[in-house]
């Protein structure tokens, strides 16, 4: 009885993961992810640092992939997607100090704020498209940084913070664990988050939803005359994108202790870590290959521990050659290379580094005739529209 | 009060836009959203520093060198980078924000020492000031309001009377036929790339200077969300409506700078403000072209 559980498992297992490379690496990777606090916690000097690098990334991952169901599958170009995050963020601060609520609510709390926002937010949106709704949406998020230093006609600065952000609240276990053991937790909670929003996203784009969502992208216009109600397909994609892009700064204000201005920002480097923010994700994205799911996931990835490995590789040459950089110049190096390289690289592989790489992989299984097939088609360019 | 109003509006729209030119002209001839904007601005701001202060030359013949230099950094970025990947209207974006962040960090590893963000002060282009209708007016914001004035009239006759400007005017209706028409639309957009990025330098040497700030290397975001605002309000691409954009944020700012309570820390909003409601009613901005859906 059990024995026939496990092969059936077994082989389904092997035939919809292990024969299809792309599906393989991704378990791989999975299973080194997992093994991460093993390898760094207590055996590597700063190993809590180094943790702090890995729950970021997975941060960053889960906000880029919820950036990507609604660019680079609806066509909803946003340039202000830390809005949805730094709500998510804010939200759950305020609950946890004002309110006092335990940690897991004031994360479940986090998520329908963020969607009522999208709401709020898409829906006049729905009227600009294209480069206008970038910026449009970009301004959000500004107008509510600046809203939140107003004091005198309403008191929006006592309930956000002000500058300082709201500070303090706990993480999500606090009582009888050592601070190592908090990282640890920390770590699988975000790799689960992850995990599950990065397959509910993928499903959803693979779903009739989501198929609808690149009929959008491709032609608004013929969508429309084939009866869909793209307006409603709009809202869905914010409000689908907003609910992860939510959770992952609900989660980011618990790991912090705080929600802070730069939560609403563009991110980019603070003090080595690639902190989340609406010009960080669009980065993401498009290194990784935009309209894949799986892309910005790499993407938030690699880039998030570049600068460490960066750092390093420039630490240990400056001493060799005995140049006598100070850490802030060697910061500065990292990220000026960082910067250089990622251009470059979005430059040369316009379709992302995980869709190439994906690409090259399935070539790997393809059976003689459709080799051929495709040696047919790439005579003829592919005039594919991306966005 | 009224007349703070209308004397310094009308100073700080002519400096927007000035700001917000070089964007709107970008994007109507190359269809290129320039992030990298402001780090011109910014640029042009800290070359001008260095002429001025650190080589010690005239101050005049400093803000030249700088915004000419600027010039040309700008055609070989679009060169670099952005002319590989032009078809792309999002990786375009990644590409002038790598730029931007990539002249940020330049310009933090140049000028400011110990590699941290740094203020540094430029020097003044004049001194004094004059009454005009009763209010206090500094030299500087004088000049930066008359230099801002005919150059933009400059440009306007440049694009509507020269040759080249008429290239730009078909290569902004459209790409493929200026291009059969024999128009080399690849060494247009250089040109109209750094054209935009002596705009934007100018302005990022008069506006610091005329509002007594220091220059910062992370300073790009203010002026690039300005020219957003401006642009977008006008209509993307046009240049009349840039230009009504420009006095409208810079008038709907200082009236909240003004008379409204809580005025300092909500007059940043109010040019945003401005801008949401102004697409909501006409999705293509005020002089958009209004394109149907294709």
């Amino acid at each position: 009885m059990v024995t026939r559980y496990l092969r059936r498992f077994y082989t389904s297992f092997a035939t919809y993961i292990l024969d299809i490379p792309p599906r393989l690496l991704a378990l791989l990777l999975f299973l080194l992810a997992l093994s991460v606090p093993l390898l760094l916690a207590g055996n590597v000097k700063g190993g809590d640092y180094y943790l702090r690098i890995f729950i970021l990334a997975n941060v960053n991952a889960l906000f880029a992939a919820s950036w990507d169901i609604l660019v680079g599958r609806a066509g909803q170009i946003s340039l202000g997607h830390a809005l949805f995050f730094g709500i998510g963020a804010y939200s759950s601060a305020i609950f946890a100090t004002s309110f006092g609520l335990p940690p897991w609510i004031t994360l479940a709390l986090s998520v329908p704020f963020g969607v009522l926002v999208a709401f709020l937010v898409g829906f006049p949106s729905m009227r600009v498209r294209g480069p206008y709704l970038a910026l449009v949406s970009l301004a959000f998020p500004l107008i509510l940084i600046r809203l939140s230093w107003l004091e005198s006609p309403i008191n929006i600065k006592a309930v956000m913070g002000g500058d300082f952000g709201v500070q303090g609240i706990p993480k999500l276990i606090s009582n009888g664990y050592t601070p190592l053991q908090v990282r640890i937790f920390e770590y699988y909670f975000s790799l689960l988050l992850l995990c599950v929003g990065s397959i509910v996203l993928y499903k959803i784009a693979r779903s009739k939803t989501g198929i609808v969502f690149v009929s959008i992208l491709d032609d608004e216009l013929a969508s429309k005359a084939s009866g869909i109600n793209t307006t409603k397909y709009k809202l869905l994609a914010f409000a689908i994108s907003a609910f992860f892009a939510s959770l992952a700064g609900g989660f980011y204000a618990h790991f912090m202790t705080g929600a802070d201005l730069s939560t609403l920002l563009f991110g980019g480097p603070s003090k080595g870590l690639i902190v989340p923010g609406s010009f960080t994700v669009v980065i993401m994205t498009i290194f990784g290959g935009i309209g894949t799911i799986y892309g910005p996931i790499v993407g938030a990835y690699i880039l998030s521990l570049l600068p460490l490995l960066l750092y390093k590789i420039i630490d240990v040459l400056s001493s060799l050659a005995n140049l006598g950089l100070s850490i802030a110049d060697i910061w500065n190096w990292t990220f000026l290379i960082y910067i250089v390289s990622v251009v470059g690289f979005v430059v040369a592989w316009q379709k992302g580094i995980a869709a190439y790489v994906v690409e090259k992989l399935d070539e790997l299984t393809e059976t003689e005739e459709i080799r051929k097939d495709r040696r047919k088609g790439k005579k003829g360019k592919k005039g594919k529209k991306r966005i | 009060m009224l007349e703070d109003l209308i004397v310094n509006g009308a100073m700080l729209g002519a400096l927007y836009a000035l700001l917000a030119l070089g964007f709107t002209l970008i994007y109507g001839v190359a269809k290129i959203l320039n992030l990298s904007h402001g780090a011109f601005y910014m640029l042009g701001a800290y070359l001008f520093y260095a002429f001025a202060t650190m080589a010690q030359l005239e101050p005049f013949l400093a803000l030249i060198l700088a915004i000419i230099l600027v010039g040309f950094i700008g055609a070989i970025i679009y060169r670099l980078f952005v002319s590989p990947i032009i078809e792309s209207e999002v990786i375009v974006m990644v590409v002038t924000l790598g730029a931007a962040l990539i002249l940020q960090y330049l310009v933090m590893m140049l000028f400011a020492k110990g590699g941290a963000i740094e203020h540094t002060p430029l020097p003044r282009l004049l001194s004094g000031g004059l009454y005009f209708i009763g209010v206090w007016m500094p030299l500087p914001k004088i000049l930066a309001f008359a230099v801002s004035f005919s150059l933009l009239a400059m440009l306007w006759i440049f694009i509507s009377k020269s040759k080249t400007g008429g290239a730009m005017r078909a290569m902004a209706q459209d790409r493929e036929a200026a291009m059969l028409m024999g128009i080399n639309t690849e060494r247009l957009c250089m040109l109209t790339m750094a054209l935009s990025a002596t705009l934007a330098a100018l302005a990022g040497v008069l506006i610091p200077t005329s509002m007594y700030t220091d220059a910062k290397p992370d300073m790009w975001m203010e002026p690039l969300i300005i020219s957003f605002a401006v642009v977008i309000l006008g209509g993307l691409g046009s240049i009349k409506g840039s230009l009504v954009g420009a006095f409208i944020i810079a008038y709907a700012e200082q009236f909240v700078l003004l008379f409204l309570v809580g005025g300092e820390s909500l007059s940043g909003t109010a040019s945003l403000a401005v801008m949401v409601l102004v697409l909501l009613l006409r999705p293509k901005g005020l002089f958009g072209k209004r394109v149907e859906m294709e």
